[in-house]
């Protein structure tokens, strides 16, 4: 079941920006962009590259820290941008984890992604290019619903069950489960969680 | 996540902290954070947390000494230890001080989704031991009655709960539903327990002798007082008196049972000296008492002093599923008795049992089990052996009519139901005005 929103996000919010970083070419953040416009029902637009920031790299781990990364893009002022994307093909993580896909703070601001492990052969097959922008559209959207404050669900169904590999991350749906969707649309129209 | 916990992070280093700390607001647990074991201590005495994850190598108190506190404070507290490469020892020697489980720094994703599953699947685990043992021991520790509806769990929890208190007792219910067992385990659970448990039914003693058997009498009171004797409400001494049918007894001595209950002294018949008694009251009545109060029959002081507490114990058919368990005791119990290895019960038979309105409650059940088991010829009691209870067909050519016969069932089914006319009109296979219509035409009650 697609996500059955009543309209679109008013314009004066703001609309949700794709930011390609460093060397991310290609089809990508359009994909994402569409799949946040088709399964969010929300305005979703690939604003112009930037240059990966050199500070956020970890000389110890050779990775990027995606929490560096988010700290730098929010402090970044992005015209009409409600929420922001950061598409990058680096390996991110968070101090505690070897890896993450991506990441997003419960109601931030900017959420990044990277497609460099997403690529990764499984034991049964190798990715296809299209199986790889699949990918990286879940875990934007997965990201995103994040900055709208939707946390992980128990719903193995619903696009917020955390999916630790690529296995878990194939299985996963672009829909949200009813509870999700009912919270995102809350904070959507209810911005400052005033009321239902 | 199945379960929302309460969860804190202890570590020095401030971005491993925030690492946990957004992770889990993404999961919705209730997280907190310690720079320190001292920080930790602190926090944890002034709330409960369920999950800990604690560094190893921390300045100060180190991840050790702060599991071997918290395990010998809050032994309820799960303790996941996480370490970086080269102090795997320091996690083997935390894991055998009762650690759940260590994570070398940096893990999968993955790993830490795993470790909260574990963690929650234990937690559910003692939550689920817990309640079944509550619940057994619910079940076990009043080894004579049976039950294990919710309604005899309220009566069990009325048990403990005003066991220890000293105040009087009304037990209420049908015949047959066990109140003299309920007043035994009042008393088993009581401080009196290892003084006497008197039981007296006062309906079935005329009210002369009951005066004497309760208060005692003094040597030539009466022509056959051979000899003084002590009544019940002396012998009982520190114990619990339990009278039965307490509806049936007179004005007289209701009002003589209120001064000794007002006053803890009594005068023996005969005698004009004040004796000291001590005992509780339990009473029990199968009459409505309030409408015996507004008859004139019963006395309203007398009644709120022995209805302080009120235990209502309801009839079998209402707690239809402690069938199964009452039955598999009263199997025990007679193929033990009679030494014959009846101890099976067929589904049909058992549903026919299920079915039955047992009028005459738990007492009616056990005398059909006894008589099924005595008669039986094989292992296993069947529906044949059940056939006695049919329901008693009226004696008389009058009420063996049609109409009469109609007019008892819908009576029958309209109590089962509780008054619920589509329910009842449901079973009788008829529709709601048709049912309305006889009920008007037999003038018939709805519960």
């Amino acid at each position: 079941m697609v996500l059955k929103l009543e309209k679109h996000m008013p314009s004066e919010n703001g609309i949700i920006g794709v930011l390609p970083i460093g060397n991310v070419t290609g089809p990508a953040p359009k994909i994402i962009a569409a799949h946040i416009a088709g399964y969010f029902n929300l305005d979703a637009r690939v604003l112009p590259p930037q240059d990966l920031p050199a500070k956020a790299m970890d000389r110890q781990r050779l990775q990027y820290d995606a929490g560096r990364l988010i700290n730098i893009f929010e402090a970044h002022q992005w015209a009409e941008s409600l929420k922001l994307v950061a598409v990058l093909d680096v390996d991110i993580f968070v101090p505690i984890f070897t890896h993450v896909f991506g990441e997003a703070r419960q109601g931030g601001k900017v959420a990044v992604v990277s497609l460099f492990r997403l690529g990764d052969a499984l034991p049964t097959a190798r990715p296809s290019q299209a199986s790889i922008l699949e990918r990286i559209a879940k875990v934007a959207l997965h990201e995103l619903g994040h900055l709208f404050n939707l946390q992980h669900c128990d719903n193995a169904q619903c696009l917020m069950h955390f999916s630790g590999g690529l296995e878990d991350l194939d299985l996963l749906s672009f829909n949200l489960c009813r509870y999700c969707r009912a919270y995102l649309k809350d904070a959507l129209f209810f911005p400052t969680g005033e009321s239902v | 996540m199945p379960n929302k916990m309460s969860i804190m992070i202890v570590d020095d280093e401030k971005v491993v902290r925030e690492s946990f700390l957004h992770w889990f607001e993404k999961i919705g647990h209730r997280v907190e954070a310690a720079a320190s074991g001292s920080e930790a201590l602190d926090k944890l005495a002034k709330a409960p947390f369920e999950v800990m994850f604690v560094d190893i190598k921390m300045p100060g108190m180190n991840g050790i000494e702060l599991l071997e506190n918290v395990k010998s404070e809050y032994p309820d507290t799960t303790v996941v230890i996480i370490t970086a490469y080269g102090s795997i020892e320091s996690s083997v020697k935390a894991m055998q001080m009762g650690a759940v489980d260590y994570l070398l720094k940096p893990f999968k994703p993955d790993q830490l989704t795993l470790v909260m599953e574990k963690i929650a699947q234990q937690k559910r685990l003692v939550q689920e031991y817990d309640y079944l043992k509550g619940r057994l021991e619910k079940i076990t520790k009043f080894d004579n009655i049976i039950g294990q509806s919710d309604e005899m769990m309220e009566v069990f929890d009325l048990i403990v709960d005003i066991a220890q208190s000293e105040t009087s007792v009304l037990l209420t219910g049908e015949t047959g539903t066990g109140k003299e067992l309920v007043a035994k385990a009042i008393h088993a659970k009581s401080p009196r327990a290892h003084h006497p448990f008197i039981a007296i039914n006062c309906g079935a003693i005329p009210d002369s002798l009951l005066e004497s058997e309760l208060f005692g009498h003094q040597k030539g009171s009466f022509t056959s007082a051979t000899h003084t004797r002590k009544g019940f409400l002396e012998v009982v001494a520190g114990g619990t008196l339990f009278l039965d049918e307490i509806g049936e007894i007179s004005s007289k001595m209701q009002v003589d049972l209120l001064r000794v209950l007002e006053e803890k002294k009594l005068t023996r018949i005969g005698s004009n000296q004040l004796v000291d008694v001590d005992f509780r009251l339990i009473s029990a009545t199968r009459r409505d008492l309030e409408k015996k109060i507004e008859a004139g029959t019963f006395r309203r002081d007398f009644f709120y002093r022995i209805n302080v507490i009120k235990i209502n114990i309801p009839p079998l058919r209402k707690r239809k599923a402690d069938i199964p368990l009452l039955i598999d005791h009263f199997l025990k119990k007679y193929s033990q008795e009679t030494a014959k290895h009846v101890d099976r019960i067929s589904r049909d038979a058992q549903a026919r049992l299920m079915e039955y309105n047992w009028p005459g409650n738990v007492r009616e059940l056990e005398n059909a089990i006894e008589r099924a088991v005595v008669l039986s010829k094989s292992r296993t009691l069947g529906t044949d052996d059940f056939m006695f209870l049919r329901a008693p067909l009226s004696q008389t050519l009058k009420e063996r009519s049609l109409a009469a016969m109609e007019k008892a069932h819908i009576q029958r089914i309209l109590s089962e139901t509780n008054g619920n006319v589509t329910h009842a009109a449901a079973i009788l296979g008829i529709n709601r005005v048709t049912l309305h219509k006889k009920i008007k035409r037999f003038n018939l009650k709805r519960k």
